[in-house]
């Protein structure tokens, strides 16, 4: 027991890829409208 | 109607987006690879990177937001009307992100994804704020009626900003205090700040982009049937 917290790559994985899939998606979502409104 | 019709902010929302890609991608790396792993926190803490640089850039949203709002009551300019739009909807996603992030992050140092503290209730409810008036833009079809609601709704939602920031202070919060410079060594410093001008150029790119894509919708509804 040294007060550390073990491990925990997973956790730092969901973080990163769920940010990247958020945001990703709704810069695609954005182009889209863009598009959609421009013609 | 004019200054809604010449509302454009040419390439610079894209170069912003590349350049805020390329932060966070250099940020991430230095944040995951680089930096060590904090002494009792472990890896975990490496969430730190993308949670706080999310956080700081979501509060810049709301007060984006606020002074939109605030300025479209003033002078009436609909183009403000469509920085409004903009600012509440890129606001609402990073808050979703923040909410997502801290929960991911609480499970394996608190042992629970939610906990109603002070800082993490009142960041729910801004984010439920938000959505709310994201909402009744969707649904008033009157430009006007929708301009003028949604921006006083702004205003009162935007007082809960500072309720949030101060949480950690005036109460006995689960949720640790402000990272500053002062807080935090150089190590960790490094992909901190990189991350946060990653995260305020992405901002900027999407209310940008997202007020483009309102100014259009208005643009048309104001100029009513006359101009078919």
């Amino acid at each position: 027991m040294s007060g550390t917290i073990v491990g925990g790559w997973s956790y730092v994985i969901a973080a990163y890829t769920l940010t990247a899939v958020v945001l990703f998606s709704y810069g695609v979502s954005l182009f889209a409208r863009l598009r959609k409104g421009s013609r | 109607m004019n200054e809604l019709a010449n509302f454009r902010t040419g390439r610079l929302p894209y170069y912003l987006l590349i350049t805020g890609v390329l932060f966070l991608l250099a940020g991430s790396y230095a944040g995951l690879f680089v930096a060590p792993p904090e002494q009792y926190m472990g890896q975990v803490q490496r969430i730190m990177y993308v949670h706080v640089p999310t956080a700081w850039n979501w509060m810049l949203g709301v007060i984006f937001a606020l002074v939109s709002a605030i300025v479209f009551l003033i002078n009436g300019n609909y183009k403000w009307d469509a920085r409004l739009e903009g600012a509440l909807e890129v606001s609402t996603l990073f808050a979703f992100l923040l909410c997502c992030q801290g929960s991911i992050w609480a499970k394996p140092t608190w042992g629970v994804w939610w906990d109603w503290d002070p800082r993490l209730t009142s960041v729910a409810v801004l984010l439920f704020a938000f959505l709310g008036i994201v909402a009744l833009r969707n649904f008033v079809d009157d430009p006007a009626r929708r301009a003028v609601w949604s921006a006083v709704a702004t205003i009162i939602a935007s007082v809960d900003l500072p309720i949030v920031y101060y949480s950690v202070k005036w109460w006995n919060s689960l949720h640790q205090q402000q990272s500053s410079p002062a807080t935090v060594s150089n190590q960790y410093y490094f992909p901190l700040r990189v991350n946060a001008f990653g995260m305020l150029f992405l901002l900027s790119a999407f209310i940008m982009l997202r007020s483009r894509v309102a100014s259009m919708r208005l643009r048309d509804e104001l100029a009513g049937p006359e101009t078919i």
